[in-house]
């Protein structure tokens, strides 16, 4: 909060980037490997929103990358999925990974930007990670191989997770010309540029993903 | 096939953004998987690991494709195809599910079947056995075969750790492979019901063939009929007690039998398995015990010919995508008592396999083992294998 009023102070009124990403690309549900193996039908699962996406300015302004503190999120495991499907982050969150299922989970990822392995625990128990290093995090269920999400880790704080409706709003942006990325399920799928006035105030931006 | 392969997969495991999620088609309604996975050690002329006469399970492609059609809540069609070493291509599975309540933890399943007995034989996939060999019951072949008997115990103590290619004066008396106590590498076809989940589970089959002999086509008139009670008295811990018992010989080597000796023929099989996982272990046990009725056999009073598999496994992972493996699996057999030996019926056998996987990507998955392995008696008592296999699985 004292970094934004100083912000404030130093470059002027601050403005918003809002709008909603309409994603139009058909994204099925990620289903199981045939259960081949196995002696009756599987038991039922949530199936996880693929079409949330993250906005984030590509280059951010000046004094975006500092701050001290160390934030906490959550990704739950509920109902054999990830929820939510995609957890955006600022390079040193811890993200808690508890486990709502009667089941054992396995949380791993193999990502270059972040490389750990959870080990299996049972419902009712919870471990966490911290990821410090920015890129795109693809976690994993060893058990459930239909169990996936992203954890985007951003170096700045310029981002925001679209909601149901896919309406995002990224606050407290410094007036500016900025690149802005729509991102959805694993890809960077639209750039557009912005210019947000001296004068701050909500600029409104929609993407559409085909 | 065998310029397509390759490609094929060299184009999957490229692929951007791809994590090896199955095909899915319809809303998720037709679903398409599979595996590739490819072994190599070197040559194995003592026939260790050998599931038949041409086939070294250390020096194997495998290509499998699954697919499941689910029509509704209620059924699915499930299937997969392989080959091995690039031949034709043969059903493995190949059934239809049927979950009549959807709140009710009650299946039934028809057609190619998953084995109810045991663990191991459903461990479908490559990337979910540590090692890149098998454990001896579910893969060494014994000197039993389901298509000739022998007459006499000399003959069985003659042929003692010889079962990839066996000869046999009743039935018939061209040679070829025995018989392991449970056939992982094919699957019976036959009828099987599951009912409960989690704590308790009951499973059982009634099927053409039997444990160490499936079949889809019945060749003696006889059922066999299996289950399996499994137990998860806390999470992370399974145990599970089976039972088997059906008959394996085949009609023509029963009627080459003398009719005063023409009776029904049985396998019957017990087993006993565990899973403790728990962090980064994962602790598995598995004991086979199985008896095979024979004829009367010149030189002894035996009319059962026993043999049990035991079985310890671990995998820790050391780091993420790396794991240490082993495995200690030893393979006995009943005596057989005549007025001038006493003798194992076959060459008890002992391996042990040590070995470790990384994953380079979440479904591409690399094993490097080293396998002991040691023999009673028999042409050849002993043989080392370093192996290595990659998997691809989707």
């Amino acid at each position: 909060m004292t970094r934004i009023v100083l912000a404030a102070l130093l470059v002027g009124p601050l403005g918003s980037i809002r709008g909603r990403v309409e994603v139009r690309r058909e994204l099925p549900p990620i289903e199981p490997r045939p259960a081949v193996a196995s002696l009756g039908m599987e038991a039922l699962r949530e199936v996880p929103d693929r079409r949330r996406s993250v906005v984030y300015l590509a280059t951010a302004p000046q004094g975006a990358f500092e701050g001290a503190e160390r934030p906490r999120a959550v990704l739950n495991q509920r109902n054999q999925a990830f929820v939510p499907y995609v957890l955006a982050i600022r390079a040193g969150t811890a993200v808690d990974f508890p486990n709502r299922d009667r089941t054992y989970h396995n949380v791993f990822s193999f990502s270059k930007a972040k490389r750990f392995d959870l080990g299996r625990y049972a419902g009712g128990l919870s471990k966490a990670v911290s990821f410090d290093e920015p890129g795109v995090v693809r976690v994993f269920c060893e058990i459930h191989s239909h169990m996936s999400a992203f954890i985007l880790v951003f170096a700045h704080r310029y981002f925001a997770t679209t909601d149901a409706e896919g309406r995002y709003r990224i606050d407290d942006v410094p007036p500016g010309t900025y690149t802005v990325v729509a991102w959805n399920d694993g890809e960077a799928r639209e750039t557009r540029t912005v210019r947000v006035p001296e004068g701050g105030g909500p600029v409104e931006l929609d993407f559409v993903i085909d | 096939m065998r310029g397509l392969a390759p490609g094929l997969l060299a184009l999957l495991a490229a692929a951007p953004g791809w994590a090896g999620e199955p095909f899915s088609f319809a809303g998720g309604w037709l679903r398409l998987g599979g595996e590739a996975s490819g072994t190599i050690s070197g040559p194995d002329r003592a026939y260790f690991n050998y599931t038949d006469y041409e086939r070294s399970n250390l020096r194997l492609f495998r290509l499998n494709l699954d697919a499941e059609v689910k029509a509704g809540p209620h059924f699915a069609f499930v299937g997969e195809i392989r080959t091995d070493n690039l031949d034709s291509p043969r059903p493995y599975a190949l059934y239809l599910r049927l979950h009549p309540w959807t709140n009710r933890s009650f299946d039934v399943q028809a057609g190619r079947i998953p084995p109810v007995f045991g663990s191991y034989a459903r461990r479908r996939y490559a990337a979910d056995n540590p090692l890149p060999g098998m454990p001896l019951a579910y893969q060494y072949l014994t000197t039993l075969r389901p298509d000739a008997l022998p007459s006499s115990a000399d003959e069985l103590f003659s042929r003692q750790g010889g079962g990839w290619l066996v000869r046999y004066p009743i039935g018939d008396q061209t040679a070829a492979p025995g018989m392991p106590l449970v056939n992982a590498e094919r699957w019976d076809v036959g009828v099987e019901v599951r009912v409960g989940s989690e704590p308790l589970e009951l499973a059982a089959a009634l099927t053409q063939g039997t444990l160490s002999h499936p079949r889809v086509k019945d060749d003696n008139d006889g059922k066999q009929v299996s289950a399996r009670l499994g137990w998860r008295p806390v999470i992370g811990l399974a145990l599970g007690v089976s039972g088997a018992r059906g008959e394996y010989v085949a009609r023509e080597a029963r009627d080459a039998l003398p009719p005063a000796d023409r009776r029904p023929l049985r396998q019957h099989a017990a087993g006993f398995d565990a899973e403790y996982a728990a962090g980064y272990w994962i602790l598995r046990a598995e004991a086979v015990w199985s008896g095979w009725d024979v004829p009367p056999l010149a030189g002894t009073a035996n009319d059962r010919l026993d043999a049990l598999g035991l079985m310890l496994e671990a995998r820790y992972k050391v780091a993420p995508g790396f794991y240490l493996a082993g495995r200690a699996d030893h393979l006995g057999f009943s005596h057989l008592e005549t007025a001038s030996r006493s003798s194992p019926w076959d060459a008890p056998v002992t391996r042990l396999e040590i070995g470790a996987g990384y994953s380079v990507l979440r479904n591409l998955l690399l094993k490097l083992a080293f396998q002991h392995n040691a023999r009673e008696s028999g042409r050849i008592r002993g043989r080392d294998f370093l192996a290595g296999q990659v998997v691809l699985w989707f």
